[in-house]
């Protein structure tokens, strides 16, 4: 309830005034719940958490404004008018008025989203910002089989949509190569694209049948689909706009019913990029081109377009194309080491591998890349392949000018950024371990073996001198490293302890020589008593120093003494999750020493 | 004239009504019964009317004969009074058709048979229609004759034979028929019966009467008077008499308008009909190139987390748990288990489909609309930095460092330590039940007392010219000469401790039973006997005066001892709790007594209370007070320190958390900014403690030095520490039996 429309008595001010609990606002809103949940998911309004729970700490709690800000919607109206519809449907339905029926459900009252789009985000870089969930929902339901249960039912043509955005997307990053990290997870392939400064990460399923599990809420997945369709189609626009391509693509027919969409969309922006430059001639050269030849002028330029589509079926047309492409632009440093990492190669794909994946990944580094069945731009018995990715245990025909690689080596290169040696994946090989490149691996205080060599092979190709493997490891490795705070710090423990302890030995001499001065006669006596002290006071001082690490400790306690309690507090809690990664780390040190041990008995 | 005498007879017969036969008949039954009433009234009119015409002679009495009839016991004045109204109405009738009584009597006389025979059946047939009282010899029923057209039958009979059509005559024969008989104009051929049927006179003429516009009966009365039939003043609630409003009966303004507007749309072209609206998503470039629009106020969602390595289908091995330990995650709690398992594929083919991706993505979204989200900071900070900037602590030296001297000798551990106030000595008290005088530079143990019992507290007079030790066993309190100085302050020395006559001195008798002052002559000193255990004993600064705390003793916990005329007093103020420490004030008259939680602080010369300090803390342990005497130190059985300073608040002004075992002992240096607590987790701190006599700024406290070096006896650790008075070293007293001296 707005805080002018409060009846006397109840509160104007605090959280009882600012929040109310979701079923106070579903009344409120005069919606049923499931209403009131799409509403929530299509304008991105969630739950709050207020200082002080009025109406009790197991109930969700809404912001007031938030339920006003979905009062207002117009869609909400839109739903209402939905819900009379079906009312009208059924009842014609149950009737038997089936003229009425039918009339009805040729007028379904529809909505859009755009306006919630806009609203949502405002500017570009904040829809790119949230594409993360987007991507990956609709990267999921690409690879969903449709179903049609008795409650739950999705669509053939949402699916189809869903790949299409997804191929779309994956061509307009593959295009301006964007792309810059992947890895081969047991959940699927991620994907790092970097658009607009944005870091986008999204993970594609594998390829494979999913399974679809019976405790799901597929409407609630639909909704935020269906938000995420729109949402992908409006982003493809302008990041196809921004490169001046048309968008929606118009794609070759029977490309696209070999599932080569990929391929055909690649095609297509060769095609639109060469039609824009006509164009471009075309509005110079008709100045004033009047308003009655425009549509034909469209049309010769659809032609032009389909007849530029045609000849790029042969490889060279493609690699030409990819030429003139990096001539034109001027982009970062890091773009161009993307580009130009599989400059020059050509891929084969064979039949086991994942296909679309590799499409889409190999194009966006550089390289050009067929495959075996139908609509290939290039055979197999290809000279000029370089590379050959094949995933089965025996290659039984072999050309000897190419490598036989498995898949893994393609994102191992596109992690490490350099073309690593194909021995290690080889064919009927297990290869070297797949590292996530999302890992930091000096934050994290463990660095796999392989990792190690990677890193040695990109220095190696950028000419650069690395320590010794062995004395680097160590240092890093080094436990009293990450115990003690630091090399200087404990640098400077021992240099202290070092001048304690000369300064305790030059003040006893001194000491001594005072006392045997002052006391003279009288205490003659005990000079042998003190002299026999002193030896064992020189004991006693050895015996302190050399404990290097309880000074270090000493010194970080003494300023934990003078911290306030609530620093002292949230220090000590760092700690505990500092503590946690060590053991993470132990524990991994722990199994690689037992694995190496196990090698080096055999 | 007619309506009107119909009228009168009808209220008569009501009337009539009403008196025969009122008892059984319900009221509101009159009404409906009185239209009954005036249709039989009308048919037997219609009736009598014949009868008349048929035998103008019997009319009375054949008229009386159904008026008997109809209405039993109804009086002969009255039928004839009908009849004679009646004869009123039938030049009327006779002038309208003079055939009508040369028509078929026959059937007339059926009529009145009919009549006779049931009311009902007249009542519910009433039209006299010639169809409706011969009953229809057909069986087609309800359907067209069109479809017997071209059939040679019509229908079927009740053996389900075929009913045969009649030949059909033709022209010629109608014609003949026609000339021959001159009636046969009125020979109708009815086609449902398939029969000529002959009119008869009445037929005829009602044909008339319909051919000219008039209602086919004659004696239909198209305006008839409006009869009242409805007494209103009996009702209840009144009767709606309103007339129909007109808008029933015309047709809509504002429909006739939207089909005009239909109409129009439909054939502009505006109004499709039978076309689906265009079902076509339009995406178009939303956002423009410099969208400047401002910022969300929206907390975005936070984005999932980045796999790592373990993830991988292809991981290293160290990443792959052993079977121990995936069969160590089932005893784990479902919370605790960890939700990934990390596998290892040697190919990418054999990968399988993940199971849970649907199941994860849904969580996400579940996530994404359900839960609240709060915009937290994060603390992304070094850890390091959340310390303190301690100033370097080179610049403020000189403080203890390094243990230089031990001192051994005890057997036992060593509870309690004192320095002359030159600080040439040290005295020493154990447990063992040994005093000890070391000299402080060489660690030479320059004399030893034996005590019976272990020694609680000893404590060095403050006056240099006094060389004299208290030291307090179990009940008793010693005051040792130890026989240092020059001979003038051993006379004087020894004239203190001389006392006259060993029994009870010149005090009061209350005072003999508490303490008792005695010589003792084997140690050389006096004994001062008390009533309970004496834990301490405090010197003031003048070195005549004197404290005892016996925490026992209650309300004479607390005495003060005067060594010049040996009289003991108790502290004339009230205990709140068990005694824990006493302190006199540096400078001042004031006396400091410390229970385990608060110290109060009492002016001795006004004997009231100054102040309470609350230290908030589970038990005080010991007090120091500052040289300045406005900053107090009080350690804690808690490990903690509190600094009070006295002019800023009751409250600490700074709580240090610095050991993590009972503070057994805090100490002030007389004249360094120094200060160090002892504590039973065998550590001793060092802290600086700068006091400014500039009342603004607050004390300046630097931790600087953890003194370790003793070992752990029967779990205690450090039991006492004592600065020297000139130096800025520090002495401590282990339960390990060890004194250890700590220099810079």
């Amino acid at each position: 309830m707005p805080k002018h429309y409060r009846p006397p008595g109840k509160k104007k001010e605090g959280n009882a005034a600012k929040y109310m609990t979701r079923s106070q606002a579903v009344k409120y809103l005069q919606v049923s719940l499931s209403v009131f949940r799409k509403l929530c998911i299509l304008k991105g309004v969630f739950p709050r958490e207020p200082k002080k729970k009025v109406k009790g700490g197991h109930q969700t709690y809404y912001h007031v404004k938030d339920i006003m800000f979905l009062k207002h919607e117009p869609i909400l109206e839109k739903l209402r008018e939905m819900r009379a519809y079906e009312k009208k449907v059924k009842k014609a339905m149950s009737k038997k008025n089936r003229d009425l029926a039918e009339r009805l459900l040729s007028r379904k009252p529809t909505y859009t989203l755009d306006m919630l789009i806009r609203e949502r985000y405002p500017r570009f870089v904040d829809a790119l910002g949230d594409l993360d969930d987007c991507l990956s929902m609709i990267h999921l339901f690409a690879a969903l089989p449709a179903i049609d249960r008795e409650r739950e039912k999705i669509e053939v043509n949402r699916i189809h949509n869903c790949r299409r955005l997804s191929h779309e997307w994956q061509a307009y990053i593959s295009r301006t190569h964007k792309l810059r990290k992947t890895f081969i997870s047991v959940k699927g392939i991620y994907y790092q694209a970097e658009v607009e400064g944005q870091k986008i990460t999204w993970l594609s399923p594998h390829a494979l049948q999913q399974v679809l599990p019976d405790d799901v809420d597929y409407n609630i997945m639909l909704t935020f689909l269906e938000f995420y369709e729109t949402l992908l189609a409006f982003v493809n626009f302008k990041l196809y706009h921004s490169i001046n391509i048309k968008y929606p693509p118009i794609l070759d027919p029977r490309l696209e019913a070999l599932a080569a969409d990929l391929y055909a969309l690649s095609r297509y922006f060769d095609a639109n990029s060469r039609a824009s430059e006509m164009e471009l001639k075309l509005a110079s050269v008709e100045n004033g081109a009047k308003s009655k030849d425009a549509e034909l002028e469209e049309s010769e330029l659809r032609l032009a377009q389909l007849q530029h589509q045609l000849p790029s079926n042969e490889p060279g047309a493609l690699m030409h194309l990819m030429e003139d492409a990096e001539g034109k632009d001027e982009d970062d440093a890091e773009t161009m080491e993307c580009r130009n990492l599989f400059k020059n190669m050509k891929f084969f794909l064979g039949r086991e591998v994942p296909r679309e994946s590799l499409l889409f990944v190999i194009p966006a580094f550089g390289g050009v890349v067929s495959w075996e069945g139908e609509g290939a731009p290039f055979e197999e018995s290809d000279q000029s392949i370089t590379y050959q990715i094949v995933d089965r245990p025996t290659q039984g025909r072999k050309f000897l000018s190419r490598d036989y690689v498995q898949p893994q080596w393609v994102y191992d290169c596109i992690n490490a950024r350099i073309i690593l040696p194909t021995d290690d994946y080889m064919v009927g090989r297990v290869p070297p371990p797949h590292l996530s490149p999302f890992v930091d691996n000096e934050k994290e205080g463990y660095i796999p073996e392989y990792a190690e060599t990677i890193r040695r092979l990109q220095a190696a190709a950028r000419k650069e001198v690395l320590p010794m493997p062995g004395m680097d490891i160590e240092d890093l490795a080094d436990p009293q490293h990450l115990l003690a705070e630091g090399v200087i710090d404990r640098a400077e423990a021992i240099e202290a302890a070092e001048k304690k302890k000369k300064i305790a030995a030059l003040q006893e001499q001194y000491h001594n020589e005072l006392k045997l001065e002052l006391q003279g006669a009288n205490y003659s006596s005990v000079s042998n008593d003190a002299i026999q002290n002193a030896t064992l006071n020189s004991e006693a001082v050895e015996a302190s120093v050399p404990d290097l690490q309880q000074i270090a400790e000493d010194a970080a306690n003494m300023s934990k003494v003078l911290m306030p309690r609530k620093k002292r507090k949230l220090y000590e809690a760092m700690q505990i999750g500092k503590g946690r990664q060590q053991a993470h780390v132990g524990l991994l040190r722990e199994r690689k020493r037992k694995i190496d041990a196990a090698k080096g008995s055999k | 004239m007619a309506k009107d005498t119909s009228n009168q007879k009808n209220s008569k017969k009501s009337k009539k009504l009403q008196s025969k036969g009122a008892k059984e008949q319900v009221k509101y039954t009159k009404p409906e019964e009185s239209p009954n009433r005036l249709q039989e009234e009308e048919e037997e009119k219609a009736e009598s009317t014949s009868s008349e015409e048929l035998s103008p002679f019997d009319s009375e009495v054949e008229g009386e004969d159904f008026s008997d009839s109809d209405d039993d016991k109804s009086s002969l004045s009255g039928s004839e009074s009908e009849s004679s109204e009646l004869a009123e109405d039938e030049d009327v009738f006779v002038s309208s058709d003079e055939d009508y009584v040369s028509g078929d009597g026959t059937s007339g006389h059926v009529q009145n048979d009919d009549h006779g025979e049931s009311d009902d059946s007249r009542q519910v047939e009433e039209s006299d229609s010639s169809e409706d009282e011969v009953a229809p010899r057909n069986t087609v029923g309800d359907v067209p004759l069109e479809w017997y057209k071209d059939e040679e039958h019509i229908g079927y009979d009740i053996s389900g034979k075929k009913i045969k059509k009649k030949e059909r005559e033709d022209k010629l024969d109608s014609f003949l028929a026609s000339v021959d008989d001159p009636e046969n104009w009125r020979k109708v051929y009815d086609e449902y019966n398939d029969e000529i049927v002959e009119l008869t006179k009445e037929e005829t003429k009602m044909i008339r009467r319909m051919l000219k516009g008039k209602a086919p009966h004659a004696d239909f009365d198209p305006y008839p008077t409006a009869v009242d039939w409805v007494t209103v003043d009996d009702f209840e609630h009144p009767f709606p008499d309103a007339p129909e409003p007109k808008r029933r009966f015309i047709p809509s303004k504002w429909e006739h308008k939207l089909v005009v507007r239909l109409v129009r749309g439909i054939r502009a072209g505006l109004i499709k009909l039978d076309e689906k609206p265009k079902e076509e998503k339009q995406v178009y470039l939303m956002w423009g190139e410099d969208s400047n629009s401002t910022e969300r106020h929206h907390v975005p969602a936070p984005k999932p987390k980045l796999p790592g390595h373990e993830e991988s289908y292809n991981p290293s091995l160290e990443y792959i748990p052993t079977e121990e330990e995936i069969k160590s995650y089932e005893l784990m709690y479902e919370e605790d288990r960890p939700k990934f398992i990390p596998k290892r594929f040697t190919s990418l083919r054999s990968v399988p489909a993940y199971e849970k991706a649907v199941r994860e993505n849904f969580d996400r979204c579940l996530d994404l609309y359900l839960c609240p989200r709060v915009r937290k900071k994060r603390i992304n900070i070094d850890p390091e930095s959340l310390k303190p900037k301690l100033p370097n602590r080179k610049d403020l030296r000189p403080y203890p460092t390094t243990c230089y001297i031990e001192y051994r000798g005890h057997n036992g551990s060593v509870v309690s330590i004192s320095t002359n106030p030159t600080g040439e000595w040290i005295a020493s008290g154990s447990a063992d039940g040994t005093v000890r005088i070391w000299e402080v530079e060489t660690g030479r143990c320059l004399r030893t007392w034996e005590l019976e019992e272990a020694v609680q507290h000893v404590a060095w007079n403050p006056a240099p010219e006094l060389p004299i030790l208290a030291v307090t066993v179990a009940q008793d309190v010693f005051l040792l000469n130890i026989g240092l100085g020059n001979e003038e302050e051993q006379k004087r020395v020894e004239e203190l401790l001389h006392i006259d006559f060993p029994g009870a001195p010149d005090d009061s008798d209350s005072f003999a039973t508490i303490v008792k002052w005695s010589k003792n002559d084997k140690l050389g000193g006096v004994r001062l006997t008390h009533f309970k255990t004496v834990s301490t004993v405090e010197w003031h600064r003048k070195g005549d005066y004197f404290s005892t705390l016996m925490p026992a003793g209650e309300s004479r916990a607390i005495l003060v001892h005067q060594l010049s005329k040996r009289q003991t007093q108790r502290m004339p103020f009230k205990l709140h709790g068990l005694p824990v420490s006493t302190a006199f004030h540096p400078t001042r008259s004031i006396f400091f007594i410390s229970t385990k939680k608060n110290v109060r602080v009492y002016d001795l010369l006004k004997q009231r209370l100054v102040k309470k300090l609350e230290t908030g803390v589970r038990e005080v342990s010991s007090i120091a007070i500052h040289p300045g005497g406005d900053n107090i130190i009080v350690g804690s059985k808690d490990g903690k320190l509190c600094w009070f300073d006295m002019d800023l608040s009751s409250q600490p002004y700074r709580v240090l958390n610095c050991h993590h075992k009972d503070i057994t002992k805090v100490a002030f240096h007389r004249s360094y900014p120094l200060f160090a607590t002892s504590s039973d987790d065998c550590t001793a701190y060092v802290f600086h403690g700068m006091v400014y006599s500039d009342l603004n700024q607050d004390p300046f406290i630097v931790p600087l030095e953890i003194l370790r070096g003793h070992s752990t006896t029967n779990g205690r650790g450090v039991l006492d520490c004592k600065f020297h008075p000139k130096q800025p070293w520090l002495f401590t007293a282990g339960s390990d039996s060890v004194i250890k001296l700590y220099c810079h």
